[in-house]
Order: structure tokens, then C-alpha cells, then sequence
């Protein structure tokens, strides 16, 4: 695809291999719907390609270029010494805390609600989806309102004498995972929703008549049906917090640095251009690992019901 | 529906769990919006005594609000044509004709929305600051453009997919040319769904952060980054105030997408609420059947 990224049209990029396929290309555009297809995408194309493509090639570029201007790993290797590679885990650590938080939260609320009657089902996706819709800036101002040494939370638990009270709540990593949680959630939820929605609740009462107990039917029928869900919502809401920014830069400490921020950093502060794009090709690349990994489950998961299936 | 015999002390625990994880995505935005009209804007909660002074403080004089405001909502209006623009397009090529390489097309199309957007910010200040256009509104608006055109692409999809095909060729074979049938047919049943993906193609871009904050210059500054430099470095209690704003636009934009619906038809047309973020993806689709 780099190839094409410089060609103003992106017609050969969309056409399948020329050399053997030449007649069939030239099939393809004597065909009207095609033409009319072609027509109709370039814009898109060719404004990722220019807009979206382009740019990360060039950050990539960027990323492998040494000072003096050869090849170099130089900030490849810097970014996974010292601090930054200890930024590089604290990212990892705090995906994986949120994610599963997220998972957790969003399987009871799911669950709850693929269960209620369709107005209250309707009122209670309400409150899921428009937060998600109000900037996740805003929400999380919100959250430090919330936090505080003085905040709400903390009154409320002196109020009720609850042991320890007031806890510190913000500029650690327990702010920034209430507080990323708090924005991964309504992706969770949804996702989880459209799978349980989709369940037939028929096969729960069968097991049930087949005189399984709750926790079986949980464990053998239900759970097995919403793993594929899971499996999604975990890996996808991991994804986006790899690259999330600004809770943990308003919420958390200098322990919870997290990559975005440092990238912010290098550029904002030091100027770094070179060290902060190979940390963003990292980014990337983990992102791309998290959703090959995702296919990979995915593809399993087929095969194994397909078998299930068969025999 | 049968459903399955569970226990009372279950059903109570689980409507307690939900009614509190409610309330933990309710309640921050709650707390901003009360805050906002309270005197003491870092303090107390509920607030002692009651003001709008914080929304005339933003329009007081030397105040930067007025300027990040018009830029946000201009650089918004130009992502939501460049958005509708390149959404009805791809939707068209997508969903109503032949297109080769059709997944890859899709899946180039919705990458922006798992590709980590440090990336593509950092990508977009390399094209822009050599074409000397940091600040610029427009090269605000084509960054934004880049993560609000999968949510426009996703709804004109699922709209055009709702419509009715023989419609048009009813239309074309009463003599129509295709320019016509477009116009008069096509366009107007999809107008709900343009609505729709105008409207989150705006917000997308209302509330953007990163991209703004790597293509905005000095003077020009929108106003998710200005908020986001009153909270790290200045105070500004007036800044309760602005983003009990931005919750205000958010919601009466859902309302609007709301209204459309019912305008259009008792639901029957999907996909107006891009619902599910993500799910669209080549990767991740078509678990839930």
C-alpha cells in the first residue's frame, strides 16, 4: 500500500494485480456498476491515502531516520531502556487493569439490561450511550470534581465514617482507572449488549429442564454464547486505551505516565520528533497485534463451533 | 420469552450492581452541570449558594473562551461537509455498486477508528508543518475529518442499505436519468440518515482533543485543547461552565438524532446511532449472530 500512497489516482491501488488480471480489469470497467463503484470511492481513497496513510508512513519513516539522517533503531532501542520502556509497561499494565475492569462492569450492566423490559432496557442504554457521546475531556473534569480530597466521594465516606476515609483518590493509578474505565465502559456494554441480545434464551431454559443448576447453566451454556463478545469487547476497549491520553495526563501521577503522553512530551517539550514517532509505530503496532490476536480467537472460536456442529 | 427461575437476593443484587455502575457513567457529567451554577466552583456538593456568574465570566473581557468557541464550531460545520461529502460517496460505492477490493476499501475506511490517534495526530502535524498550515482551520477540520468520516461512512451504509432499491429503479424506469433518481429518490429517503451523520460528524469533531492539539497554533486554539490547559496548568473556574456547554451541545445534538428518528419512521430505519463503536470492524463484525 506504500507504493500507491504518491499515486494521484488510486485506481491501480483498488484494481486487482495487473499482469494476469488485465483482461479481467478491463472487464471490470466495462462493467457500469463497477465504474459507478470506482467513481464513488475515490474520494474516500484517496483522502485516507493522502490524510491517513500517508502521515503514518511518514511518522515511520521519521521513526527509522538517525540524527546525522541514515537508518538507524536507535529510538526503537531508546524506547524500550529505562524510563521509557518503563512507560511502555505502565501503558500496558494500565490497558490491561481498565480493560478488565471494563469487561467485569460492562458484563453485569450488560447482562442486567438484556434482561429488563424494553423501556426500562431503553432508558438505562440511554445513560450508557449519551455519556459516551459527551466529550471524554469533560467526563473526566468530572471525575476529578468527584475524586478530590474534598470531593463528593470522599464527604460522603467521612460522612458515613467509613474505615480510612478520605482515601486519595486522584493523581494515582486508582483515579486513572476509575476515571479510563469510566470512558471504555459504554464501548463494553454495547458490544457485550448485541451478543447477549442475540443469545436464545430458549437454550438456558432447555438446559434448565435438562435439570442443570444455575451456576451450570451459567458456566456451560451462557458463558460459552457471550465469549466471543467478551473476547471482543476486552481486546478492542485494551486497543483504545493503549493509545488514550487524557485521563491518565489529567488523573494520574508521574507513575502513570502513559505512551501518548510521553509522545506529547517529547514533541511539545523536547522537540523529539524521531524518538516520539517510533513510539508511536510501537503504539501501532501493538494495536495491530491486539487485533490480529482478535482474528485469531475469532477464526478459533468458528472452527470450534463448526466442529461442534458437525459431529 | 421464558425466562430462566432466579432468586430474589439475585435479582435484588443484580438491580443494585446495574442502578451503581448507572450512576458512575451518570454521575461525573451530573456533577459538572450542578458545579457549573454553584458559587464556590472548586468546592463544595452540592453548592451552598447558586450563581451563573461563571457563564458571564466567559464572555467577559480578555477572555480566550469567545475565540476557542467560534473556532471549535467552524472547524466542526467544515468536518461535518467534508465528512458528509466523503460518507455519502463511500457509502454509494459500498453498498450500491460493484466496487473491487470492497473489504479492503472498508476496512482502509474504518481503520481510523482502532488506529491510535497520537498516531494519526503525529502523522498530520508532518503533512501540515511543512505546508505551513498548523492553526490553519482548515487543516483542523481535514484531521478531523480523518476519525468523523468512518462514523458518517457506517450510518449512510446502514440508510442506504434501508432503502428501498426498487424504489429507484420504479423511478428509472419511468423514464428518470440517474441524476434525477438520485435526487429525488435516493437523496430525500436519506435524509435522516445525512441528519444523523451531520450531526456526529459535528460532535466528533466539537469534542476532539489530540488532533487539535497537534494542528492548532498559539492563537488558534479550540476548545476541548483550551479546557484541557485550564485543567493542567491555569485556574479557571469558569471552565465548569464551558464544559457544562459542550455536555449541553452533545445532548441536544443526541436530541436532534432522537427527533429525525421519530420523524423518520418508527425506527425502521437502522443505523442512525452508530451504536456500536467499533463493531463495524472487518475484524470483529459478525460475532453477535
Amino acid at each position: 500500500m506504500a507504493g500507491s500512497v504518491l499515486a494521484p489516482n488510486p485506481a491501480p491501488a483498488a484494481a486487482p494485480t495487473p499482469a494476469p488480471g488485465k483482461s479481467r480489469l478491463g472487464r471490470a470497467l466495462s462493467d457500469r456498476r463497477t465504474r459507478f463503484g470506482l467513481l464513488n470511492a475515490t474520494p474516500v481513497v484517496v483522502y485516507l491515502l493522502i490524510l491517513f496513510v500517508y502521515p503514518i508512513f511518514s511518522t515511520l519513516m521519521l521513526s527509522l531516520k538517525g540524527e546525522g539522517g541514515g537508518f538507524t533503531f536507535h529510538w526503537y532501542t531508546d524506547a524500550f531502556q529505562g524510563a521509557n520502556l518503563e512507560i511502555l509497561l505502565t501503558t500496558l499494565r494500565i490497558s490491561a487493569e481498565t480493560s478488565l475492569l471494563a469487561l467485569v462492569i460492562g458484563f453485569v450492566l450488560a447482562s442486567a439490561i438484556s434482561r429488563l423490559k424494553p423501556l426500562w432496557a431503553g432508558l438505562a442504554m440511554l445513560v450508557v450511550v449519551v455519556p459516551h457521546f459527551i466529550s471524554a475531556l469533560v467526563r473526566t473534569y468530572g471525575w476529578i470534581i468527584l475524586l478530590g480530597d474534598n470531593g463528593v466521594v470522599n464527604n460522603v465516606l467521612t460522612d458515613i465514617h467509613f474505615p480510612g476515609a478520605p482515601f486519595q483518590l486522584l493523581y494515582n493509578e486508582i483515579g486513572v482507572v476509575i476515571g479510563t474505565t469510566a470512558v471504555m465502559l459504554p464501548y463494553t456494554v454495547l458490544l457485550l449488549y448485541a451478543v447477549m441480545k442475540g443469545i436464545d434464551r430458549r437454550l438456558l431454559a432447555a438446559a434448565a429442564g435438562m435439570g442443570a443448576g444455575r451456576i451450570t447453566i451459567f458456566r456451560r451454556v451462557y458463558l460459552p454464547l457471550v465469549a466471543p463478545g467478551l473476547v471482543n469487547a476486552g481486546i478492542l476497549s485494551f486497543i483504545l486505551c493503549l493509545g488514550y491520553y487524557l485521563t491518565p495526563a489529567l488523573m494520574g501521577g508521574e507513575k502513570q505516565t502513559m505512551v501518548a503522553s510521553l509522545i506529547d512530551e517529547q514533541v511539545m517539550k523536547q522537540n523529539q520528533w524521531n524518538g516520539a514517532s517510533a513510539l508511536g509505530i510501537i503504539l501501532l503496532l501493538l494495536t495491530f497485534a491486539g487485533l490480529l490476536l482478535l482474528k485469531l480467537l475469532q477464526s478459533a472460536g468458528e472452527a470450534l463451533r463448526n466442529r461442534g456442529t458437525a459431529s | 420469552m421464558i425466562e430462566l427461575r432466579s432468586t430474589l437476593a439475585g435479582r435484588i443484587t443484580l438491580a443494585v450492581l446495574s442502578t451503581l455502575i448507572l450512576l458512575f457513567l451518570a454521575l461525573p457529567i451530573v456533577v459538572i452541570v450542578v458545579t457549573s451554577f454553584g458559587k464556590d466552583a472548586f468546592g463544595s456538593f452540592p453548592p451552598e449558594a447558586w450563581t451563573l456568574g461563571w457563564y458571564e465570566q466567559l464572555f467577559a473581557d480578555g477572555s480566550k473562551w469567545p475565540a476557542a468557541l467560534s473556532l471549535s464550531a467552524l472547524v466542526a460545520a467544515m468536518t461535518t461537509v467534508f465528512s458528509l461529502i466523503l460518507g455519502l460517496t463511500a457509502a454509494t460505492a459500498l453498498v450500491r455498486s460493484e466496487l473491487p477490493l470492497r473489504s479492503a476499501v472498508y476496512g482502509l475506511v474504518l481503520a481510523p477508528l482502532v488506529i491510535p490517534q497520537v498516531v494519526v495526530a503525529l502523522g498530520l502535524f508532518l503533512l501540515f508543518e511543512p505546508a505551513a498550515m498548523l492553526g490553519s482551520p482548515v487543516a483542523i477540520a481535514l484531521g478531523h475529518t480523518v476519525l468523523a468520516s468512518p462514523i458518517a461512512v457506517m450510518i449512510l451504509m446502514a440508510t442506504l442499505k434501508g432503502i428501498d432499491e426498487r424504489l429507484e429503479d420504479a423511478a428509472a424506469s419511468m423514464g428518470a436519468g440517474r441524476l434525477t433518481v438520485w435526487r429525488r429518490v435516493t437523496l430525500p429517503l436519506a435524509m435522516p440518515g445525512l441528519v444523523a451523520a451531520g450531526i456526529f460528524s459535528f460532535i466528533t469533531s466539537f469534542d476532539e482533543f489530540f488532533i487539535s492539539q497537534f494542528l492548532s497554533s498559539v492563537d488558534t486554539v479550540t476548545l476541548p485543547v483550551q479546557v484541557f490547559n485550564v485543567l493542567q496548568y491555569n485556574v479557571d473556574p469558569s471552565v465548569t461552565a464551558v464544559s457544562a456547554i459542550l455536555i449541553a451541545v452533545a445532548v441536544v445534538a443526541l436530541a436532534l438524532v432522537g427527533v429525525v428518528r421519530k420523524l423518520s419512521g418508527s425506527g425502521k430505519q437502522d443505523g442512525l446511532l452508530p451504536t456500536e463503536p467499533g463493531l463495524g470492524l472487518p475484524v470483529g463484525s459478525e460475532t453477535a449472530s
